[in-house]
């Protein structure tokens, strides 16, 4: 493994060979006068030396001297630029200086051949299934529960990556479906084995559909494994994906989809025949022809088994069910292997039901620009198109955050991070859930309280059993000591010395925070009907976007819900009483049972509307009655009178009882605000349920590598908390590390940078403290070292891409950033 | 206005705090400091309009000619032009580490992270190290300090003939130890991910230093290695260094891998990944060449020494022609005729063959035909290497 060419260079360290424990010494250097004098000598020398037994006994050599024949056996680079020959000099790795010989013989991991290190412990040592719990409790933030508690979050993510996948499910069964059905109609025709002309016509044309997926890639995965799933219960066992990667070219791609296609097959052919399986990938070439041969002998095969056995599997599918190819991603395929894959296929459609489908992330148009007229004619496409992915995530948002059913939320902040990320890097409800994952994560390790995030009886037992330690930790959370500055003095008393009394008060108050929860909810969702339909959407147009301007701050407080209850003040009657009566419905299949005042009172405003309607005619006479007077024959003077009355009357005109009616409702709907959707962090023991550090989401999701580099070179007292290294802004400090100082000299520098120059300049800058102490004698020793650490720090700005070596000019390197970060 | 990063939304908040806390202060001097009146919001956009400005004529400004204004020394007239990777080595141990004590804080903050690491590790997610500073020896740590008991495998992702063969390889022959070729990486990787997943007690640590390094920052190499990540009993570790190392993911590749950033600044200096590094001040010795030119030259015949000092001789007499090809097959022979090395062609042509599999010389075919042979090792080298035989001899 080691040695893969017996003719390696033999390299020793010359004069070094007493050093080391050389298990098999190279032929000895009076072979010049010696037996080995000859070639035939040498060989016989290697032949005894480097047989599989010498290569075992290798492994006792020190690592890198035995690295150091792998690399030259290797087809290493004689006198290759790389600094690597360096290594091996004086008989020890000048790097590593014999250290690894020293660690037990490979326990380390730095070595001048090799970059991948194995380590397996014996089996005995060996953990067979670390517990993930464990981990869990390692953690700094209090050991308290903390079995409970992973418990609690694997149990409420399972629930709710159930859910998700639900929901997947659900909104894509539409198009599964039609899909489905598309296949089914698809190849009617082969199984009547028509022999008719026009068949034979319209058969030259391979049926495929098209599936607009949307942009976000990464979630088609699920999509595509649904569909395989759907097609495979529905239509035919024969289903091959492909992706782009694994068809570089034709021939990979008959290669791949030959062998998904032949591994499936044995499904449904039965296991008796093995030998035809392990036949099939290696040695059938990989043609249209053995292709169709294959199809003929299994649909055969099938056949005779229903008729003999009437096999429950095979009864599921047709006669002779299609052969379907997914191709993922079609954009990323190469089009030539495209265009050759249906052109060869066009001409077998005959013997071979195909079926095609593609995968589509942009427009429907990417085929006709990926393929030729020639080629598309090929085709008999169908499109089918999938939800979008925001209705996807509103859809997601729906039933994980706006419900009662689970006991964890987001907070503000975390639900904005989650939102941003999706709308402006990825458009990937995946990642959205991934993001609420972590989230849950992060809440269960870091807050000990979350053990009450569970199901409100669940939650109430878990508060009996609490400890002390505990009690304090709910005494520590903000929000429960700004309801205990509310209390009496006796009951704060009570509160933070009795366990007993604390944890009734958790309990009662965890209770209200679930009440409030539904309510909440409930609300949010009338709010959201009336103002989502109002002009320009001051409260935004998505659900969610209110959800977070409720949980921000005091709703009512806000200019926005300001103006949409003027423009809500304004809307018509039959829109009001659509809204009222979607309302009334929320409120009615709502868990919280505080509405039915509400719904009664909702009601009542609908009633109220209906009899308006009889005591509208009488109104409109009214009006009619002042506009005819006008009309009457009369001078300017009494014109301008009348009119100024009609003014005056206008303006104090009582309201129509519509109007006043309008205000009513509005009203209500703002009490109803004002009562129910109370930011959460006024409640007491959000914190329990809530997970709010938005900054550790940001920092894990999207993380700004670039930044953090930026800011470490800038400004080193960000993470060196040391005051030497407090700057006053834009100078050179002296006392900064190292890369740093390069740093700083090289953003004064243009295109390229002399290295001689900005070693001197560097040097300047270090000595500038060291002068007072600097001693004649050692100065030299110490430009040495300055020069070392100039080395160093260049070195490592190339390692991070700052800079790179230039061929413009002698000793220069080129920049490669520019402004700031 | 929506910011994608929502830094810059906290930025601003971060000036308005200031502007509020400067107008507080309401000092005469500070005020004259900032002449401008404390700038409103679409002020301070403008500002930040004038900065983004900037950078880009900074950018065209620098390349906007030809012609670069710097000065031309070199480093050949300092007196000490490139060290060698030993002395710059010890000089390094020479100088003292820098704020030793506030690094040492900085780890001590990320090793509180170990046991969350490997919580998330095992809930799916993989993770990724970034910020100034060597994260080798954190990882390291890590690596001691948790991965003892289970199998891992550790990358240099810095180590210059690294390749994804190499880690595959690794994984299905020490690993998995399973015996075999394959024809691709592909099939290499359906394999491991078929064995992964027929036996669920298998579970592989995986810790690669510089995941962006010049040998795996390609595309196909980072499509296996997030493949690789994504299998849920394979779990990553990784650390990149490159300021555009996330360029190198795709949103394909960034779900494959499913990464947890964290930021390790640790501000220890980078030296095993840079001791690869063909440094553009260390000096590069052939040492290891010259070495292994002696040993395999003190293993054969005295006429054959003679061959090849013959034709290193020539070379050297050539090395101020840049297009010289080579020393012609037949001038050689001629040569060795007549410092009676060989008589015939054929013992000359047995006697090449020994070099040629030690890799000591390269046959190249002329445009005419001719075979030339060339010594594949720079000069100086060479030069040494002629010195030192004149020695022994």
């Amino acid at each position: 493994m080691l040695l893969r060419k017996q003719h390696a260079a033999i390299v020793a360290p010359p004069g070094g060979r007493s050093q080391l424990p050389l298990h098999h010494p190279f032929p000895p250097a009076q072979g010049r006068a010696g037996s080995y004098h000859s070639q035939d000598g040498v060989r016989e020398w290697r032949r005894a030396h480097w047989s599989p037994f010498a290569r075992r006994r290798q492994s006792v050599l020190p690592p890198c001297v035995r690295t150091a024949f792998h690399w030259e056996a290797g087809g290493g680079r004689l006198g290759s630029t790389r600094a690597l020959p360096v290594l091996l000099a004086a008989g020890r790795c000048v790097r590593c200086r014999g250290c690894l010989w020293r660690e037990r013989g490979g326990m380390s991991t730095c070595s001048v051949s090799k970059g991948c290190f194995v380590f397996k412990p014996s089996p005995k040592k060996r953990r067979v299934s670390q517990k993930t719990a464990i981990h869990f409790r390692d953690g700094k933030n209090g050991s308290e529960d903390s079995e409970l508690r992973f418990d609690t979050c694997q149990s409420l993510w399972n629930q709710i990556k159930l859910e998700t996948e639900q929901i997947q499910e659900d909104l894509n069964k539409q198009l599964l479906d039609n899909v489905v059905s598309f296949l089914r109609r698809s190849h009617s025709e082969f199984q009547g084995k028509t022999t008719e002309w026009t068949y034979r016509m319209k058969s030259r044309e391979i049926p495929t559909a098209a599936l607009v997926l949307g942009v976000n890639v990464t979630d088609h995965d699920l999509t595509f494994r649904n569909l395989s799933e759907a097609l495979q219960n529905n239509i035919t066992p024969y289903i091959a994906l492909l992706e782009a990667k694994d068809c570089s070219g034709i021939k990979n791609l008959m290669q791949k989809l030959m062998g998904q296609l032949m591994n499936c097959s044995t499904d449904v052919a039965s296991l008796e025949d093995e030998d035809y399986v392990q036949v099939s990938q290696n040695r059938i070439r990989c043609s249209m022809k053995s292709l169709v041969d294959w199809y003929e002998s299994v649909t055969k095969k099938t056949d005779s088994e229903t008729l003999s056995k009437k096999r429950t599997s095979s009864s599921k599918h047709q006669q002779s069910p299609p052969v379907v190819v997914i191709f993922k991603d079609m954009e990323s395929f190469t089009t030539k292997v495209l265009q050759d894959f249906i052109v060869i296929s066009s001409q077998h459609i005959c013997e071979l039901p195909l079926v095609l489908i593609f995968g589509i992330a942009t427009s429907p148009m990417i085929i006709h620009s990926l393929l030729p007229h020639s080629v598309s004619s090929l085709l008999c496409i169908e499109l089918f198109q999938s939800l979008s992915c925001k209705e996807h995530l509103s859809t997601v948002i729906d039933k994980l955050l706006l419900t009662s059913r689970f006991p964890f939320k987001l907070g503000e902040k975390v639900l904005q991070v989650l939102i941003n990320i999706f709308l402006y890097h990825d458009f990937s409800v995946w990642n959205f859930i991934r993001g609420f994952q972590l989230c849950i994560v992060e809440h269960f390790y870091s807050q000990p309280l979350s053990v009450l995030c569970c199901q409100l009886a669940d939650a109430k037992e878990r508060v009996n059993s609490l400890s002390h330690d505990q009690c304090e930790n709910v005494r520590r959370l903000p929000s429960f000591r700004r309801y205990v500055e509310r209390q009496e003095a006796e009951k704060q008393i009570a509160l933070l010395t009795a366990d007993s009394f604390l944890k009734e008060t958790t309990q009662k108050l965890l209770e209200d925070l679930h009440v409030y929860h539904e309510n909440y909810v409930s609300v949010l969702r009338c709010l959201h009907v009336f103002t989502c339909s109002l002009p320009k959407y001051p409260l935004g147009k998505q659900i969610r976007e209110l959800h977070c301007a409720c949980l921000e701050n005091r709703v009512w407080e806000t200019e926005d819900y300001e103006s949409s209850l003027q423009l809500a003040r304004m809307l018509n009657k039959s829109d009001l009483e659509t809204i009222l009566q979607q309302c009334v419905e929320i409120l009615v299949s709502s868990a919280g049972n505080e509405f039915d005042k509400a719904v009664e009172k909702l009601k009542e405003f609908l009633t109220q509307f209906q009899k308006l309607e009889a005591e509208a005619f009488q109104e409109q006479d009214v009006s009619v009655s002042s506009q005819k007077e006008l009309q009457k024959k009369t001078d300017l003077y009494h014109l301008q009178k009348t009119l100024l009355e009609l003014k005056d009357s206008r303006r104090s005109k009582k309201l129509t009882k519509f109007e006043m009616l309008r205000f009513e409702v509005v009203d209500y709907i703002d009490s109803l605000v004002r009562n129910y959707l109370v930011p959460a962090d006024h409640k007491t023991l959000h914190e329990v349920v809530y997970f709010n550090t938005a900054s550790v989401l940001r920092g894990h999701l999207n993380a700004a590598p670039r930044i953090a580099l930026h800011t470490a070179l800038n400004n080193p007292y960000n993470y060196l908390k040391n005051q030497a290294l407090k700057s006053d802004g834009g100078s050179i400090s002296n006392k900064a590390p190292d890369i740093c100082i390069v740093y700083k000299l090289h953003l004064e520098c243009g295109r390229l940078i002399n290295l001689v120059d900005w070693l001197e300049a560097f040097s300047t800058v270090v000595t500038a403290v060291e002068e007072p102490n600097a001693d004649t004698a050692s100065s030299d020793q110490v430009d040495d070292i300055i020069h070392a650490r100039f080395i160093r720090a260049v070195s490592e700005l190339e390692l991070l891409g700052f800079i790179k070596p230039s061929k413009q000019k002698t000793d220069h390197v080129a920049r490669l950033t520019w402004g700031g970060c | 206005e929506y910011s994608a990063s929502c830094s810059e939304e906290e930025d601003e908040e971060d000036q308005k705090e200031d502007n509020t806390v400067l107008s507080g202060q309401e000092t005469p001097e500070k005020m004259k400091a900032a002449p401008a009146p404390p700038p409103s919001n679409p002020l301070a956009k403008k500002n930040k309009e004038n900065k983004m400005g900037n950078l880009v004529e900074e950018y065209f400004e620098a390349h906007s000619s030809s012609k670069v204004l710097t000065s031309d020394r070199t480093l050949q007239k300092l007196r000490r032009r490139r060290l060698s990777q030993q002395t710059l080595h010890d000089l390094l141990k020479k100088a003292p580490l820098a704020y030793a004590a506030e690094i040492k804080e900085l780890n001590q903050l990320h090793e509180s992270l170990f046991s969350k690491w490997m919580l998330q590790l095992h809930l799916g997610f993989n993770i990724v190290l970034y910020g100034l500073g060597s994260k080798r020896d954190l990882l390291e740590k890590f690596r001691t300090s948790l991965l003892q008991d289970s199998v891992h495998l550790v990358v240099n992702g810095y180590f210059p003939s690294i390749t994804v063969r190499s880690i595959l390889n690794s994984i299905t022959e020490e690993v998995l130890d399973h015996i075999g070729t394959f024809r691709s990486p592909l099939d290499q990787l359906d394999f491991i991910i078929e064995k992964f997943k027929e036996d669920s007690s298998l579970e592989l640590y995986v810790l690669i230093h510089n995941l962006d390094s010049q040998m795996l920052r390609g595309e196909r190499s980072q499509q296996i290695l997030a493949q690789l990540s994504s299998l849920p009993s394979i779990y990553l570790i990784a650390s990149v260094d490159h300021i555009n190392a996330p360029l190198m993911w795709d949103q394909a590749k960034l779900s494959l891998y499913n990464w947890l950033w964290y930021e390790t600044t640790t501000f220890s200096p980078y030296v095993e990944e840079t001791s690869y590094e063909n440094s553009l001040l260390v000096q590069q010795s052939g040492s290891l060449a010259l070495s292994s030119l002696t040993h395999v030259l003190l293993s054969l015949t005295v006429n054959a020494r003679g061959i090849f000092r013959l034709l290193a001789q020539y070379q050297l007499e050539n090395k101020g022609n840049p297009s010289y090809p080579g020393l012609s097959f037949q001038d050689f022979y001629q040569r060795c005729r007549e410092a009676f090395l060989v008589n015939s062609d054929l013992t000359l042509r047995a006697q090449l063959t020994e070099f040629r599999d030690h890799k000591l010389i390269r046959t190249k075919r002329g445009a005419d035909g001719v075979e030339y042979l060339l010594i594949p090792v720079d000069d100086s080298t060479l030069t040494d290497f002629l010195e030192k035989e004149n020695e022994d001899v």
